[in-house]
């Protein structure tokens, strides 16, 4: 069942929280349904809640961008690792396109939120600048409408729908 | 260049969390984290399986996964194409999971939260190296081949048990770092573990109890596997597991805990590997750490090929000291003076205290009655193994009896008491009592 016109999935306090300062994950998969995985580095949200863009390094994912291209299925994860808070986000309308003038800006803005985040768990700053060093010219970016969105943070309740 | 699952097994250290991607048969995929991704074999990995989440119900209807690995020093990326086999809800790999996920939920403030349901069991089908920076690896801080080959040589050259027992231990300090490490052998008959060799603690320990099955020495007993943990966890602290020990009232289980087990109070690190010769447990070693992180997969491979050693010398050197020598010339006796040491033997569990303190139970206590006893029935001094082999009153169980551990144990606690009755080897199968003072025997009857 899709979700009601004034409702997107995203509410206003998930829309923020993944805004920044979250490692994200995204998925897609292929026509015979094997999974493809790798990690992004920042995320976009419009400012309806009803798009979301994710930023992704392309030489290190040429098989997910393969499949949300031909699939348009994906799946994002954004997770604050302090806190282990996480939610999920999935749709079915997953496109490529161009890098927006600011993505740069605003994965770094991201990477540095994280370097902060993660060093009282006793990770350093070259952890987070290694797994997520990127290229300028080799960032694409993929948008989607989210159509569910799930809390994920570990525990029994993981999984529940938002 | 084809990767195994052996040469990034470092990634499955829990250090840095690995992600699942999963497909519902509808074709919505789905990412997950993963509290653990354990090491099986060159070509198997286990997932836990805390709760039954969406990865789990995708890979009950699709078994195709796709894993995300980061390893934790040079933070290079692995993918891993692999298919879902089954899930082990018990045994070794089961409670070696288990073992390491409370560490990482007290790591991560996740104690309470995971709980090991099932380990399931997934065939690694690729690995490709994500593109990307690294950062260059460190060189290890020891060859641990190197290292193992030099602690192997050591225990080669050991004729005698409480030696070869000495030279495991002074190995891993010398040879391996490892400062903090004990040597337990296994009573079948009392299901229980008792430490014969220690080193490294404020007390050696010698002769304190782990029942089978508890905390990290006992579960690698029990279920024959190595059990490693790189952070503190309460889950597997020795004081829970002697406590529950005691729960249970009576002289016997209040005496378990007389002798204090000699781990140390801020362990961070712990990996126990089981000893195993001839097919049947013989003991277990323990090395511990203060650091986080100190025992990696070759770490454990490294002592599971050392107490495999171990094991086999520990058996051979029990079966050779069954073989009487000729006697060694009779010692001068060293005189007896100074006031009468009271032995009490307690029939009910073979305990046996001097004067107020107590010294040793069971088969140990046993024995050191029989010669206690026959100090001064008889005035004998010299004894041979065989001889308490064949005293119904020891009553050694018929296999593995482990009669020459139990000496050794019997020995040092009493050199640690500085007893007025000691034990010192004469040859091999032999061994002399050596009395100081006059004894007094006091048998207290079952009551």
């Amino acid at each position: 069942m899709s979700p009601p016109v004034d409702n997107p999935p995203l509410d206003a306090e998930n829309a923020a929280f993944i805004r920044c300062g979250v490692m994200v994950s995204v998925a897609s998969r292929d026509a015979s349904h094997v999974a493809s995985l790798s990690r992004a580095l920042g995320c976009r949200v419009a400012p309806d809640r009803r798009r979301v863009t994710v930023v992704l390094s392309a030489s290190q994912c040429e098989t997910l961008l393969r499949d949300l291209r031909e699939t348009g299925t994906v799946a994002a994860v954004f997770t604050q690792p302090s806190t282990h808070r996480t939610i999920q986000l999935k749709g079915t309308d997953a496109a490529l396109g161009p890098l927006a003038p600011g993505t740069t800006a605003l994965v770094d803005a991201n990477i540095d939120a994280l370097v902060k985040d993660v060093a009282p768990l006793g990770y350093s700053e070259i952890f987070v600048r290694t797994v997520l060093a990127y290229e300028p010219e080799d960032l694409v970016e993929v948008t989607f409408t989210p159509t569910s969105a799930f809390a994920q943070t570990p525990g029994p309740q993981a999984g529940r729908r938002l | 260049m084809t990767l195994t699952v052996d040469a990034i097994r470092e990634c499955l250290e829990g250090n840095i969390p690995s992600l699942v991607a999963t497909c519902a048969p509808d074709g919505t995929p789905n990412v997950s984290y993963v509290s653990q991704v354990h090491y099986v074999d060159g070509a198997h990995v286990a997932l836990t399986y805390q709760f039954f989440n969406k990865t789990r119900e995708n890979v009950l209807a699709n078994p195709r996964a796709t894993l995300f690995l980061v390893h934790p020093t040079t933070f290079a990326r692995y993918r891993l194409a692999a298919t879902y086999l089954r899930t082990e809800t018990e045994g070794p790999l089961f409670e070696s999971m288990k073992a390491k996920l409370a560490g990482i939920a007290s790591h991560t403030g996740m104690s309470g939260v995971f709980r090991l349901l099932g380990s399931d069991i997934y065939r690694v089908i690729g690995i490709e190296t994500v593109p990307g920076p690294v950062v260059p690896a460190l060189p290890p801080r020891r060859s641990l081949l190197a290292s193992l080959r030099a602690a192997s040589q050591r225990l080669n050259a050991c004729t005698d048990l409480a030696s070869l027992l000495d030279e495991a231990l002074d190995s891993l300090a010398r040879v391996f770092g490892v400062d903090h490490a004990m040597v337990l052998m296994f009573d079948a008959t009392a299901q229980r573990l008792y430490t014969v060799a220690s080193r490294g603690y404020e007390s050696s320990g010698v002769g304190s109890e782990i029942p089978l099955g508890q905390g990290v020495i006992g579960v690698a007993a029990r279920e024959l596997t190595p059990i490693r943990i790189s952070h503190a966890t309460t889950e597997y602290g020795y004081g829970r597991a002697i406590r529950a020990a005691a729960a249970a009232a009576g002289m016997a289980d209040r005496l378990e805990t007389e002798i204090p087990f000699p781990g140390l109070p801020e362990s961070r690190s712990q990996l126990a590997v089981p000893i195993v010769a001839c097919g049947r447990l013989v003991g277990a070693l323990y090395v511990e750490s203060t650091e986080d992180r100190r025992f990696g997969y070759d770490d454990e491979d490294a002592l599971v090929a050392l107490a495999a050693q171990l094991g086999t010398g520990i058996h051979i050197l029990q079966a050779t000291e069954g073989h009487d020598e000729a006697p060694a010339g009779a010692a001068g006796r060293l005189p007896v003076e100074g006031a009468p040491v009271v032995v009490r033997h307690y029939a009910e569990n073979d305990s046996v205290f001097l004067g107020e303190d107590y010294l040793i139970k069971g088969v140990a206590g046993a024995i050191f009655w029989k010669l206690a006893r026959d100090y001064v029935n008889e005035q004998r001094v010299e004894f041979t193994n065989r001889e308490l082999r064949l005293d119904p009153a020891i009553r050694l169980p018929d296999i593995s009896d482990n009669l020459e551990a139990r000496l050794v144990l019997l020995q040092r606690r009493l050199d640690e008491r500085e007893a007025a009755l000691r034990i010192e080897k004469t040859g091999r199968g032999r061994f002399r009592l050596c009395v100081r003072r006059p004894v007094k025997l006091v048998e207290v009857a079952p009551a």
